[in-house]
């Protein structure tokens, strides 16, 4: 999966679907460094080594190519799916975050795609990075909390 | 593409660690008894009366007490109304024969039963080090996970059982009730089918086979099943028992963000819940709103309304976009969304007239909706944030000068 990827080639490959109002044929792009995509954010690992740490829970798995869920759509809302070329890449998860933003931790050695229904699909080039959740300020209570955007 | 070939059911055993290939399966059973409980808290539909009666006439004679009367009433409200206009709490009281009359015999003997089955429950507890810490990891992962990892089946159960429950119905469905009676009714107040979660619990240990509960327990479990799973609220007094029908409408979406199927009421033009006699609520993600903020929000109603989260509600009813422009809001800071050509972040404060005042980031979706267009949407942010980039920058936990070298967003 490291040639140049269109949306229909990996919805092809991985039988995950997205809208079909996207465009289909345009290539996917891939970024070495930090992007975002709807409520998900892909950090280089570097700029967050220092707050997001694996624990003693954490365990890796293996991305298949079918995808690993990152956010489940039993949550409401579109899932996010993971995918990338089986036994290249792992996906560890619950890690350690002060800030609870962070999902898990992506390391890859190809490159990895982010698969959303709304939002397309964007290309992860090889590295390591933690992949976290979008948050607001809560309101209208005593005192400030947050709680996660979901779109 | 699951790999794993199913294994026989009859395989299960007692406990989910002792073999990985097993735990998956009795967890998604866990799930699905729950969502079978789920339904019945969520169920509009008239009552079973005579199951009902059937089992509440069991409980009086189990504490001592003859069959009472029974008198239906179309909703909890109108069960509180009856309560109070025929006086029938005001011989309960704390002192002399409180603990005495029928309502508190109930609820000790359910309580002291599960008082038990706990007991026989922790007996199989796991060596986890720290229990509450497992339950809280089990909270965020699906069943499946947490048994792979090790997590002991009762932290899973507690939390995809009993807490999911508890959320959904409980401190969701029955709180909004509530809201809808006096804040004293008299009595003991049951909540019939929002009650779910504390059968549910039990009746999962006992379907899985995990706990041998004793013979009067199983029997009060399947009197308490049989009341929840057939009416609504009931309060119980001497002579009489007042049952309140079950909704007639009551509608939920998922709890974003939550993987144990909770739910909270919603419905974005319509009363979430309603009951025959005409007792309704509105309520916008959960939040309990005036009808005006689904039938017709305006600009003036927003700013005249002084709770911030009916005016959120409201707000996003009309779009932040026509709500910005048409109130008139104060831009603080404006930059070029990073990773996102083309379009700005901006950041507004909004004072509610009151003394109190909110930053709000408005942005733009990274990608197209179906018509083309792109979808602004608002988002609160910490009030000593004053610029669009580090407002960006704190929404998803880091600093400004990092968020600005973002690539690319959709």
């Amino acid at each position: 999966m490291n040639s140049i990827m269109t949306l229909s080639d990996l919805t092809a490959l991985t039988g995950l679907d997205v809208f079909d109002y996207l465009d289909q044929e345009v290539s996917v792009p891939v970024i070495d460094g930090m992007q975002a995509q709807g409520d998900l954010i892909v950090v280089p690992y570097s700029l967050v080594a220092e707050i997001v740490t694996p624990g003693p829970w954490t365990r890796s798995e293996n991305v298949p190519l079918s995808g690993v869920v990152l956010l489940r759509s039993a949550a409401g809302g579109n899932p996010h799916s993971l995918v990338a070329d089986e036994g290249m890449c792992m996906w560890s998860t619950p890690v350690n975050d002060p800030r609870r933003l962070a999902l898990g931790i992506l390391d890859t050695r190809v490159t990895a795609y982010l698969i959303h229904p709304e939002h397309g699909a964007t290309g992860i080039a090889p590295g390591r990075y933690v992949i976290g959740r979008q948050r607001e300020r809560g309101v209208g209570r005593f005192f400030e909390r947050t709680h996660f955007v979901v779109d | 593409m699951s790999t794993a070939p199913l294994r026989p059911v009859a395989a299960r055993r007692a406990t989910f660690t002792d073999n990985n290939d097993h735990s998956a399966e009795c967890m998604f059973g866990v799930g699905a008894v729950r969502d079978a409980w789920l339904g019945h808290g969520l169920r509009a539909w008239p009552s079973d009366r005579t199951t009902a009666e059937s089992a509440v006439e069991t409980l009086y004679r189990r504490s001592g007490f003859r069959e009472p009367e029974f008198v239906w009433v179309p909703s909890p409200p109108a069960g509180s109304d009856l309560i109070a206009v025929e006086g029938l709490a005001t011989t309960l009281s704390f002192a002399g024969d409180g603990v005495a009359c029928v309502s508190s015999r109930i609820a000790t003997m359910l309580s002291e039963s599960r008082r038990r089955m706990d007991t026989l429950i922790a007996r199989g507890r796991s060596d986890w080090p720290n229990e509450r810490r497992a339950i809280e990891t089990a909270r965020t992962q699906s069943p499946d996970d947490s048994a792979r990892v090790g997590i002991s089946p009762n932290a899973i159960i507690r939390a995809a059982v009993w807490d999911s429950l508890r959320t959904s119905l409980f401190d969701g469905v029955a709180a909004a009730i509530r809201t809808l009676m006096p804040a004293v009714v008299g009595g003991v107040t049951w909540y019939g089918q929002q009650e779910a979660h504390r059968v549910a619990f039990y009746d999962t240990y006992r379907r899985f086979g995990l706990a041998r509960f004793r013979s009067d327990d199983v029997e009060l479990l399947d009197l308490h099943t049989a009341v929840t799973g057939a009416t609504g609220w009931w309060w119980a007094f001497d002579n009489v028992c007042v049952m309140a029908e079950r909704p007639t409408a009551l509608h939920t979406e998922p709890i974003p963000g939550r993987v144990h199927n909770e739910r909270r009421l919603h419905h974005p033009d319509a009363p979430a819940l309603e009951f025959e006699d005409g007792h309704l609520l509105f309520v916008h993600h959960g939040t309990i709103v005036p009808d005006w903020v689904v039938l017709e929000p305006t600009v003036e109603r927003i700013a005249r309304e002084r709770n911030v989260e009916v005016r959120r509600c409201a707000i996003e009813r009309i779009g932040w976009d026509t709500y910005i422009d048409e109130a008139g809001l104060a831009l603080i800071d404006r930059a070029d969304d990073p990773g996102n050509v083309g379009h700005t972040l901006q950041l507004y404060v909004i004072s509610d007239g009151w003394g109190r005042s909110d930053h709000i980031l408005l942005a733009v979706n990274g990608s197209p909706e179906r018509d083309g267009r792109r979808r602004r949407y608002g988002i609160y942010v910490p009030t000593r944030i004053s610029s669009a980039l580090d407002a960006a920058a704190w929404t998803y936990g880091i600093n400004g000068t990092d968020y600005a070298r973002l690539v690319r967003r959709t």
